[in-house]
């Protein structure tokens, strides 16, 4: 009897019209979108080889040590395709300098200091937060938002779901079918569920032939490839989705449980759909701002790291005082006069000393005193980056780390925002995935540090003179971040499939009671 | 006879669940809407007028001619619209203010100010938050006021038509014309009462604050889109009837109504702007635009130093002859030198100007495809009222470009007035050296007239009444011919 019920449901359903209609929008959205997204990856690719093939030319022209300016990026995901999160908008460059340290975003910068430092170290640069989104190749088609195939399941097939269930119920009792159908020897349960199976193999349907077009279109972009992992967060976002639409499904049938009239029921259904979709996600990231702007905080954050400085500048002043050089770094004039001790050469003042100068003579008992003095101002100011990047790192979880958090929080009231962060950490592309690349340019940044220490780069001539020709760059670590495995992102996604899975569980439960109890 | 079904069908919608539910939804967005607003705009206003004054107060400081030339206006700024929660239009990813040029020095000349290309705020973008839409007018208007006339209309007659009612009315001596003009009264005038009831409540809570001065030409401009946004809603209200009366089940009729609303309100306003920038021609990315402009600027450079050399080499030979050659030898160094640096800022701003234009031709071009959807059409008509968006940064660019003309016009009339300059604009020793009078510099100021905005949302406008008509006429042909 349950398989009966189940198979004429699905008759119902596959045959009717609005399933149809359903089904060739969502495969026509999903074609024409997957091969915007497909252009979209190829750009933010090939952005991303041209901005490697510049660094590398940057840095192969670099002609000391201490002028070295390394920038590293992240590679594209080609898992945006289905779930862009901060992917496409969160920012893929990320400076590697000794003097900040790598950061998810730079609040200090935000409120300036209270005072003005005259030189000082570590002026300009208090912390390194990626910049420069991988994008299109005009910016401001920006303006037109792009659309990831989630959203497509998120807005398209959740309607469905609810236009499958708002008459499941009701529309049976107004035409009299339900009373013939209890007639039978059949539970209440058994044909709730009996329709419940059936509306997710048809919703299902779609989900999977869409996805199978996605697929087939991606086998003809070169460029875009998968690898198993990948297939494995592709399987764990249609196992979301599936889960996600029961939501809807369930949410349906339990207005059609409790609504009298098809209309009513109908009515409910839309606003509710309305409302969860496309209104409560972004009205909650729109008007709730429950971190704030948290002013006093970056202020006296921006004093703590003036203190760091100023004790910084203290060891360098008292270093200074024991070497015979006296004038304004970098160059020392005043011992050492530009025409007599310098051939040619340049510097970026400010905060760390970079340089690059051509001596007239590297036998100069003052060269090893500079050796000295570079030495210890590239160690202190290392170790003074690290100090600042507490602090700093301290402040970006009170802030916007913080403020990212509650957005979440608050817009997970919405099953459809929970589907959405479940697919994006499925995908790699979640607030998770981009502090892993923070982590990863951290320790590359250590990495270069030790390397620099191993070849003895800051107490050598190379340093700060081009006297002894150009440098062999190859002695570089080479970056590459490595995503996290599938095994971590499942772990990710699992507390919102959890949630999700709750409200479905609630729901059928809900629905199930008051079913039971319900007059026909 | 219109009236009493007119007044019907009102009664009928006032009363029922989807109106209640439609009040709630608008006017909790509209006055989400103003609050968002009040909290957030006196301080951009306030922002922007301590820039502004600081910037002018270092430009009247200056009384030198050359280095009123050479440090150039100072920054200009892009002054934040009144009718800011009308449309967000991204205007934080678009600049607010004018950048200049890159600047440099060589054998002791530095280059002139130049206007350099306006850097899009990437890192407004780059946030951690998550990625959504703001809750302006244009999001309520477009999403909202097509949903809800579809819910009103879509069992208009498939549904009176499934209990049987249509042919009872038809049955009395009522033209089909006049039922159809009924109906759609009737959902349009519900739709917009509760609208108008929204509006109300947002523009009763703008007004409150003294720092969101609404000037009259603020009123008319709210006027239009008030207008702008019913006709968009009578669109909708039509098409909603087609389908209903093209269809035999009001079930269907929903689907129907709900698949297009899907596809046209909130997939094609964005995927076709995207889609259609793929067979466009591809504009230049930023580092062969940079390269290119770099090789233009080299040349020039390489030329500057041959003529030099030649002037040199000239000079060797003369050197012996009188004072009163040298003098004039003197003077042509300081000519190749005018003509280096004014030629370097008309590259550089040359190369601005082009680049920029291609990338907005590009979204231009695009934008127009993205007019098949009437939310789109809604979208940049609203945009451009509250003086938000993209044509809005067009629009400043070009006030922007029409202020460093003046700027520049003033400073060789300027030096045209003193008899004792050389006139050779550019060069610090060639220019006069009388100090100028701080109130004589011509100021920038960002203003957007009523006919600027009216202009730029005139054809999007026409375009929302064409829609209009054919829908409303598509829908008495269906009805005229409809079996009941």
């Amino acid at each position: 009897m349950f398989w009966t019920l189940i198979r004429q449901e699905l008759l119902i359903h596959l045959m009717s019209a609005r399933f149809f209609a359903a089904v060739v929008i969502t495969l026509v959205l999903v074609v024409a979108n997957t091969y915007v997204l497909i252009g979209a990856h190829e750009e933010r690719l090939s952005d991303y080889s041209q901005r490697e093939a510049e660094n590398r030319e940057n840095v192969n022209r670099t002609p000391t040590y201490s002028y070295l300016k390394l920038k590293i990026q992240r590679s594209p995901n080609p898992l945006s395709l289905f779930s862009a999160g901060l992917e496409t908008h969160f920012g893929s460059e990320i400076d590697i300098l000794f003097d900040s340290m790598p950061s998810l975003s730079n609040p200090l910068a935000e409120v300036k200091p209270d005072e003005e430092y005259h030189w000082l170290f570590a002026k300009e640069y208090t912390l390194s937060s990626p910049t420069a989104p991988l994008g299109l190749k005009n910016p401001y088609l920006r303006l037109f938002s792009q659309i990831d195939l989630v959203f497509i399941f998120q807005v398209v097939l959740s309607l469905l779901a609810l236009l499958f269930a708002y008459d499941a119920i009701a529309g049976d009792r107004e035409t009299g079918t339900l009373r013939l159908v209890l007639s039978h020897p059949v539970g209440r349960g058994n044909i709730l569920l009996a329709k419940y199976f059936a509306a997710m193999i048809c919703l299902l349907l779609p989900a999977l032939m869409s996805l199978l077009l996605t697929l087939i279109q991606c086998s003809f972009a070169p460029l875009l490839q998968f690898s198993t992992s990948d297939y494995l967060r592709i399987g764990g976002i249609v196992l979301t989705t599936i889960v996600y639409l029961s939501v809807f499904y369930l949410i349906g049938l339990l207005i059609s449980t409790i609504t009298r009239l098809t209309a009513t029921s109908l009515m409910l259904c839309m606003f509710l759909w309305v409302v969860l979709v496309l209104v409560y996600p972004n009205w909650s990231r729109f008007a709730l701002n429950p971190v704030g702007e948290m002013r006093a905080e970056k202020i006296s954050a921006n004093r703590q790291i003036a203190q760091i400085r100023e004790e910084a500048n203290r060891q360098r002043d008292s270093f200074l005082a024991s070497t015979p050089l006296k004038g304004e770094p970098p160059l020392f004039t005043e011992t050492l006069p530009l025409d007599k001790f310098y051939q040619s050469g340049g510097f970026l003042r400010g905060n760390f000393p970079r340089l690059h100068v051509e001596l007239k003579n590297t036998v100069d008992p003052l060269v090893l005193d500079l050796r000295r003095y570079y030495d210890f101002a590239a160690t202190l100011q290392i170790q003074t980056a690290e100090k600042i990047g507490t602090v700093g790192q301290h402040l970006v979880s009170q802030t916007s780390f913080r403020q990212a958090r509650w957005d979440e929080r608050l817009m997970k009231l919405s099953p459809t925002s929970l589907y959405m962060f479940a697919t994006s950490a499925w995908a790699g592309t979640d607030l998770d995935s981009m502090i892993d690349y923070i982590r990863a340019a951290q320790t590359y940044r250590t990495a270069l540090i030790n390397a620099f220490h191993e070849r003895n780069a800051f107490a050598s001539l190379q340093w700060f003179a081009t006297n002894q020709g150009t440098i062999d760059w190859s002695i570089l670590p080479r970056f590459h971040f490595q995503r996290a495995e599938v095994s971590l992102s499942a772990q990710r996604a699992l507390t919102d499939m959890f949630l999700l899975l709750g409200t479905n569980i609630v729901l059928f439960m809900a629905t199930f009671m008051i079913f039971i109890k319900v007059e026909i | 006879m219109i009236w009493h079904i007119v007044t019907r069908e009102l009664y009928d919608h006032l009363t029922s669940l989807r109106f209640a539910l439609t009040t709630f939804i608008l006017v909790a967005l509209m006055v989400t809407n103003a609050v968002v607003h009040l909290q957030t705009h006196p301080e951009q206003v306030r922002k922007y007028s301590e820039k502004v004054i600081a910037s002018q107060n270092e430009l009247k400081s200056r009384t030198q001619l050359y280095t009123l030339l050479r440090n150039g206006p100072g920054k200009l700024y892009k002054r934040p619209a009144s009718l800011a929660f009308i449309a967000d239009g991204g205007e934080a990813f678009l600049p607010n203010e004018s950048v200049s040029g890159y600047a440099w020095t060589l054998y002791g000349t530095t280059s002139l100010w130049s206007l350099g290309y306006p850097r899009l705020n990437m890192n407004t973008i780059s946030t951690l938050r998550p990625n959504a839409m703001a809750i302006d007018w244009v999001f309520i208007i477009t999403y909202l006021l097509s949903f809800i006339p579809f819910l009103f209309t879509f069992d208009a007659i498939s549904g009176e038509r499934e209990r049987g009612t249509l042919l009872l009315c038809l049955a009395n001596s009522i033209s089909r014309s006049t039922l159809l003009v009924g109906k759609f009264l009737g959902s349009l005038i519900t739709v917009l009462i509760t609208f108008y009831f929204a509006v109300l409540f947002n523009l009763t809570i703008i007004s409150t604050e003294s720092w969101t001065q609404l000037g009259a030409a603020d009123w008319g401009r709210l006027g239009l889109i008030v207008l702008i946004a019913s006709c968009y809603t009578g669109i909708f209200t039509a098409v909603g009837l087609i389908v209903s009366a093209m269809t035999r089940e009001s079930r269907l009729s929903l689907v129907m109504l709900l698949l297009i609303w899907v596809t046209f309100v909130v997939f094609m306003p964005s995927t076709l702007g995207t889609l259609s920038s793929k067979w466009m021609s591809p504009v230049q990315s930023h580092y062969q635009f940079k390269t290119a402009k770099d090789a233009a600027i080299d040349q020039l450079k390489s030329s500057i130093r041959n003529q030099q050399e030649t002037l040199k080499a000239r000079q060797l030979k003369s050197a012996d002859t009188s004072p009163d050659n040298a003098e004039r030898i003197d003077i042509s160094e300081l000519e190749i030198w005018q003509d280096f640096v004014n030629k370097d800022v008309e590259i550089q701003e040359r190369f601005n100007r082009q680049y920029l234009a291609e990338q907005s031709a590009q979204v231009l071009r695009a934008r127009q495809i993205t007019r098949c959807s009437p939310a789109a059409i809604v979208q940049y008509a609203l945009e451009s009222m509250a003086g938000r968006g993209f044509n809005r940064h067009l629009q400043f660019l070009e006030h922007v470009n029409f202020y460093v003309r003046q700027f520049r016009d003033f400073i060789v009339e300027m030096d045209r007035d003193d008899p004792e300059s050389l006139h050779i604009i550019g060069v610090s020793d060639g220019m006069s050296k009388k100090p100028i009078s701080p109130e004589a510099i011509p100021i920038f100021e960002d203003k957007l007239t009523f006919q600027d905005t009216l202009n730029s949302a005139m054809m999007d406008m026409i375009l929302l009444i064409l829609l209009l008509s054919v829908s409303l006429s598509g829908a008495f042909l269906v009805f005229l011919r409809a079996d009941i």
